[in-house]
């Protein structure tokens, strides 16, 4: 019998404000142990949650950006959890009446077709406590660090509408790109920003029965997602190829055994409503003008690219990934770069310069006004392309423009005919033998005799130029 | 803004409502040797306004409920000693009527405010949903000026409603334009009538105490020369149960977060910190506390749907009392102040919840609700009992006009 997996995913996203959900401390969980807390995300006697304003907007950025509808009424639930990590036995979550409902993804699949896979919905709940095992002398030790407690997270729960590890993988990486389109989080899984657990459960192809699902945890990398999917649609295949039952339970993904391995079974309960947080009513003005703060989103602003600007599918979709990227690609086509050299230039020498030096497309000295005049000295040939990228890693370092620059280098390109003529005849004559190897008919030699012109001219000739003379000198024999 | 309280005001706050750097322990071993690290808003507002503030001691574990036997003993005085005694106040948790109960074993006044008028930060509860800060006093006037100094909006409280304080000045009552309502069933159960279809028929019924006070208590209304309506109010008799299931669900809930580690006792011999948890939060509680969380677990767990029932009821109920509200100004509910004086000074007796809800079964409507309640001591030598005084949410200021009115006419203040 032939076998299908039937996959959903329950995405956990850290939101990045400023301050924790309930309380006014820094949300950064990073700092040393225990600095950003207070009675109310240590939950002492007495403290009261106090709903973050930022958290409620950021959420709802966020589950626009994915097609979600928010709603008008939701709330949160106290979901019943007793372990040291959350010692107050419970964490605000919300769990009847969610953030919001329904939207999802587009993606391509492996066969190349466009597949919708469905969120169920979007809710907010906080963050629990670190735990940090030490030892002290020969003593092991059991620490809290409650900096994440009370952290602002989402969690976007899906339909069970995923096949393979593939989709799962595909679609966590378009859900990326658009929330940190709309700025909510800055989705990464190696840093804990984005958790995703998957529910898996296997059928007989065709069927459209629901067996018991098992559900994996601790996927630190979207690959990580596939590769404990596939292990475990393996492992479930075998289980029911051998007549054993598969039981409701959770796993842990290892990365080094690549295998999931069971673990302790969760205690879960009804969960009760929140005395304490009042519930969120949000008007329909409140949802529009949140709406209006929605940045274009990376498959229309693709699909755009390629429309405008004559781009393939696949450039729009590499330059749209980033939001800072896509933004940067439209501050440059609007200072009258040509589309393809403003891309070109920007994924292959900006970008990988950027990184090297560990800087922000946004906040690196190289700002779109200060390329764009570069790639424009380019456009008017008045610098070749050596020059200029010698001049981009001049710019890195000071906040000439790249005029200055070009002239203080001494980089202007020599057009005039005049000035080459004489290096061309002295190259000429030294370089008889591709000369003659050129006239016999191979037309590589030509590349190999502007070469030598440009060496010539210490890279400062127009290639255009030597190009039309050497064809007008060797043409005419 | 004028000073709203009196000079040289002492007010007394026990330790489930907080006090910067004053132990907090609210009678529960859960909450040994914890100290709090900020003051409760009513504390703070208190102290701005210049008010002396003084301990006083919890009765029972979290002050939650006044236990069934010890309740006259550990009942609150009013704070200042000797002649000065009516300018004091003390403040009370009011999970389900203790404010109001503790008012008539010491024979004073007690308030429970409307539920969200005043902040709930920095109090160390139990039922987030139906407790509030009572204010007791010899002295309605005090009890005006320790509310209007308390309540109202507060950055460290999202859950108070977005609404002015009520006006609390004092306003002419007129009894002749006021209606007050009687509630049928609440009468006939005070009565310990048969809860069969509420004729309000009592007649022939065991008379306790409070029924025989608040029948004398309603022909001194009216012969103050206000109008008296018998209403009725078919789901009265819900108001324990919805109480007791909501209120447990509540506590159990969220009960975990006195964790008894991070302060309290925690309990030794446990294999690994999970389990130390687990141990430590079983050796916190009390018998009466425990057994509470426990029913709420059983609810929340077993019976959700109950609680999901509990839950719609108890918004019918309100609903239905505000359907009443249309009809008389205010209404007057029997006090029962609990079994008679010999059984309650036996001392000793082990609280049960059930003879805890007994004890409260005339005051918990307001908790359910968020009405405020105003408990007023009997007509001297006409009664055995005083009565209650409850009106719309946040009438708490034409409530205090009321009862000052009542009070004044037979000779008190
Ligand atoms: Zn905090």
């Amino acid at each position: 019998m032939e076998f299908e997996a039937v996959i959903g995913l329950e995405i956990h996203v850290e939101l990045n404000c400023v301050t924790k959900m309930f309380c006014d401390c820094p949300n950064h969980p990073g700092d040393q142990p225990n600095a950003n807390t207070c009675p109310t995300c240590l939950w002492l006697p007495g403290a009261l949650p106090r709903l973050s304003q930022e958290a409620l907007e950021k959420a709802s950025l966020l589950s626009l950006g994915l097609g979600a509808e928010l709603q008008p009424r939701s709330a949160f639930d106290q979901k019943i959890y007793y372990y040291p990590d959350l010692p107050k036995g419970f964490q605000l979550s919300q769990i009847h009446l969610p953030l919001s409902r329904g939207g999802g993804i587009d993606i391509l699949d492996e066969d190349g077709v466009t597949r919708k896979l469905r969120i169920h919905h979007i809710h907010m709940e906080e963050d629990v406590a670190k735990l940090v095992h030490e030892m002290e002398g020969r003593l092991p030790v059991g620490l809290v660090d409650f900096n994440r407690a009370g952290a602002p997270l989402v969690e976007i729960v899906t339909e069970p509408d995923f096949r393979t590890p593939y989709q799962a993988m595909e679609f966590l990486k378009t859900l990326r790109t658009r929330v940190r389109y709309v700025g909510s989080s800055d989705c990464n899984m190696d840093d804990g920003t984005m958790r995703a657990d998957a529910n898996i459960s296997i059928r007989p192809r065709g069927t459209d029965q629901m067996n018991t699902k098992v559900e994996v945890k601790n996927m630190n990398s979207v690959r990580h997602v596939g590769d404990a999917i596939s292990y475990e649609i393996a492992r479930q295949t075998a289980a029911v190829q051998a007549d054993e039952a598969v039981i409701l339970h959770t796993r842990l993904w290892d990365p080094d055994k690549k295998a999931t391995l069971p673990m302790r079974a969760k205690f879960e309960g009804p969960c009760v409503p929140d005395p304490c947080v009042p519930a969120i009513e949000l008007s329909p003005a409140w949802i529009e003008q949140m709406r209006t703060r929605l940045p274009e989103m990376p498959t229309e602003r693709g699909e755009r690219l390629t429309a405008q600007h004559g781009l393939t599918r696949e450039e729009a979709l590499s330059l749209s990934a980033d939001p800072e990227v896509a933004a940067y690609f439209d501050a440059l086509v609007a200072r009258g770069i040509a589309p393809r050299t403003a891309m070109h230039w920007l994924t292959t020498q900006l970008i990988p310069a950027v990184r090297e030096r560990r800087q922000d497309l946004n906040t690196s000295p190289v700002a779109p006004e200060r390329l764009a005049a570069l790639l424009d000295l380019l456009a008017k040939d008045e610098i070749n392309a050596n020059a200029a990228r010698e001049v981009l890693v001049e710019m890195f370092g000071c906040d000439e423009a790249p005029e200055a620059i070009v002239a203080r280098r001494g980089f202007k390109q020599i057009s005039d005919a005049d000035a080459l003529d004489p290096l061309i005849d002295k190259v000429l004559t030294e370089q008889a033998r591709a000369v003659a190897d050129f006239q016999s008919g191979q037309v590589k030699a030509l590349g190999f005799l502007v070469g030598r012109v440009m060496q010539a001219s210490g890279g400062k000739a127009d290639p255009k130029v030597i190009r039309e003379l050497l064809d007008e000198k060797l043409g005419a024999g | 803004m004028k000073p709203a309280l009196q000079q040289d005001m002492t007010v007394a706050v026990p330790s489930n409502i907080s006090m910067r750097g004053r132990p907090a322990e609210a009678g529960s071993n859960a909450l040994t040797g914890y100290t709090a690290v900020e003051d409760a808003t009513v504390v703070r507002r208190l102290r701005e306004a210049g008010a002396h503030l003084r301990s006083s001691a919890c009765v029972g574990e979290f002050g939650f409920g006044l236990p069934v036997g010890g309740a006259a003993a550990v009942a609150p005085r009013p704070s200042a000693g000797g002649a000065e005694a009516v300018d004091g106040a003390e403040l009370l948790m009011d999970f389900m009527g203790e404010s109001r109960l503790a008012a008539a074993h010491a024979s004073i006044y007690g308030l429970k405010p409307s539920y969200g008028l005043v902040s709930r930060f920095g109090l160390i509860g139990l039922i987030p949903s139906m407790e509030c800060c009572g204010i007791l006093s010899g002295s309605l006037n005090t009890i005006g000026e320790v509310l209007m100094t308390v309540a109202g909006q507060d950055g460290l409280d999202f859950s108070l409603p977005e609404e002015d304080a009520p006006d609390f000045s004092p306003r002419e009552i007129r009894p002749e334009e006021i209606t007050i309502g009687i509630i049928t069933e609440a009468q006939s159960m005070a009565a310990g009538a048969e809860r069969s279809p509420a004729t309000g028929d009592s007649r022939g019924a065991p008379t306790p105490r409070g029924a025989e006070g608040f029948r004398a208590s309603m022909e001194e209304l009216r012969r103050l020369g206000f109008t008296l309506r018998e209403v009725s109010l078919p789901g009265y008799e819900l108001f324990s149960l919805v109480h007791r299931v909501v209120g447990s669900v509540e506590a159990s809930s969220a009960a975990g977060r006195y964790d008894s580690v991070r302060y309290g006792p925690r309990a030794p011999g446990a294999k690994n910190w999970n389990e130390m948890y687990l141990m430590s939060r079983g050796a916190a509680f009390g018998t009466l506390i425990k057994s509470y969380l426990i029913q709420g677990a059983f609810f929340q767990f077993e019976r959700y749907e109950a609680f999901i029932d509990a839950c719609r009821i108890r918004a019918r109920l309100v609903e239905d009392m505000r359907r009443l509200e249309s009809e008389v100004d205010f209404f007057v509910l029997p006090m029962d102040d609990g079994p008679a004086q010999e059984v309650r000074s036996g001392a000793g007796v082990p609280p049960s919840l059930a003879g805890l809800y007994e004890s409260h079964a005339s005051t918990l409507y307001a908790n359910v609700t968020g009405q405020p309640a105003l408990y007023l001591p009997p007509v001297p030598g006409s009664a055995p009992t005083g009565f209650q005084l409850t009106g719309p949410r946040l009438s708490d200021g034409r409530l205090l006009d009321l009862g000052r009115f009542i009070s004044e006419s037979w000779g008190g203040e």
